[in-house]
């Protein structure tokens, strides 16, 4: 009887917008935790003087540097705005079908203007 | 622990085909998952083409409309059919549902019908639900009242009775738990939706003297605290309740009181 297989999981099973929300809350979490180590090494190297910080900011400068530096703002919005939802939930509101809908889209929009938002402010256009 | 690939035994092969046979204009075709135990080969996805002309709403009435007229050899469980006792849980179009109570309109294109998730198959579309079925029994689900003198009724106010509803009309067919990330990585700990959703109920049930100690058994990281408000457990169970709201009240709970 040990033989028995196991029957298809996350293969098979149809994403919907809570579950899609949970698991990308876990990997910009994930994201987060590598950036934001990734920001004080580039502050320490502040500490050794203006030649290498030229080195990190010549490289942000470019279309590589360009696309993480985006990413990292919308890996921070989407964790923060997720995080609120559910801190909300943990509250235990939040629960019905349609709200969960509601607030998981509001996390993904959400996340699209804060970082379009935060690109413009940061660019001095607004 | 996280295992995203199937193990070799399990991995799903290419099955029959069964053609039609009754030249209905109306064709419709119906993935199914089948493992047969008395064999030592891996589980084999089965495809039947079924006259939708002659085949009432619901999807259970596909599968028997199979075992009867296409493959007698198919397994599955059922026996009310309308929705009351659970057998016939399944995973159907990518979601948890019970067969009985699911519409093959709802479902576009080719319906794909696998057991539910995660579980030791025993045969086709049955799974070997023992372990949900113990943890079930460790929460205690009785009532437990110290006083042994009483012989009356416990009577229970409106209001009182009223914190029970959404939650006593669960009728554990496990298309919740079985639906839960959490549960697949750690079923062997993680109590799940609907054992957690059954703790709830008697938690709060104002009859109940153990409230606190019940409180107390729950309360456990892993036990509890693997919910991490995925909600495929709300989206799947098929009477409409909330286990997701109601594991949310236990660990409020347990945040507010002092256990």
């Amino acid at each position: 009887m040990e033989n028995r297989p196991l029957s298809p999981h996350i293969q098979i099973y149809k994403w919907h917008i809570s579950s899609l929300v949970s698991i990308s809350h876990r990997i910009t979490g994930i994201i987060n935790f590598f950036m934001i180590t990734l920001i004080c090494i580039w502050f320490a190297f502040m500490l050794l003087g203006e030649s290498n910080y030229q080195i990190i900011k010549n490289f942000l400068e470019t279309f590589l540097g360009k696309f993480i530096l985006i990413g990292i703002t919308w890996s921070f919005s989407f964790q923060m705005l997720s995080e609120v939802r559910h801190l909300i939930m943990d509250l235990g509101y939040g629960f019905e079908l349609k709200t969960t809908k509601i607030t998981g889209l509001l996390v993904i929009f959400g996340s699209i203007v804060l970082t379009i938002l935060i690109y413009l402010i940061g660019r001095g256009l607004i | 622990m996280v295992q995203i690939n199937l193990p070799k035994n399990s991995e799903v092969k290419k099955g029959k085909y069964f053609k039609d046979k009754t030249g209905s204009k109306n064709l419709r075709k119906i993935n199914i998952y089948r493992w047969d135990p008395s064999t030592e080969e891996n589980p084999r996805i089965d495809t039947y083409e079924v006259d939708m002309d002659n085949c009432p709403s619901k999807v259970l009435d596909i599968l028997n409309k199979i075992k009867n007229e296409i493959d007698p050899t198919l397994a599955y469980r059922r026996s009310c059919a309308h929705g009351v006792c659970g057998s016939c849980a399944m995973n159907m179009g990518g979601k948890n549902g019970l067969a009985c109570t699911t519409p093959h309109a709802e479902i576009d294109g080719d319906i794909d019908i696998y057991p539910l998730p995660h579980l030791k198959v025993k045969k086709d579309l049955i799974g070997d639900l023992d372990g949900l079925y113990k943890q079930y029994q460790s929460i205690e689900p009785w009532l437990k009242n110290n006083s042994t003198k009483q012989t009356t009724e416990i009577y229970q106010s409106k209001e009182d009775r009223a914190k029970l509803d959404g939650a006593y009309e669960c009728i554990m067919c496990a298309c919740c738990s079985t639906s839960c990330p959490s549960y697949w990585w750690n079923g062997d700990k993680y109590l799940g939706p609907a054992v957690l959703l059954q703790a709830y109920r008697w938690i709060i049930d104002s009859r109940d003297e153990e409230r606190k100690a019940r409180l107390k058994k729950v309360s456990d990281e892993l036990k509890l605290y693997r919910c991490h408000t995925i909600l495929n457990c709300t989206n799947a169970c098929p009477k409409g309740l909330n286990p997701a709201k109601a594991i949310a009240e236990i660990k409020k709970m347990l945040a507010t009181a002092n256990v």
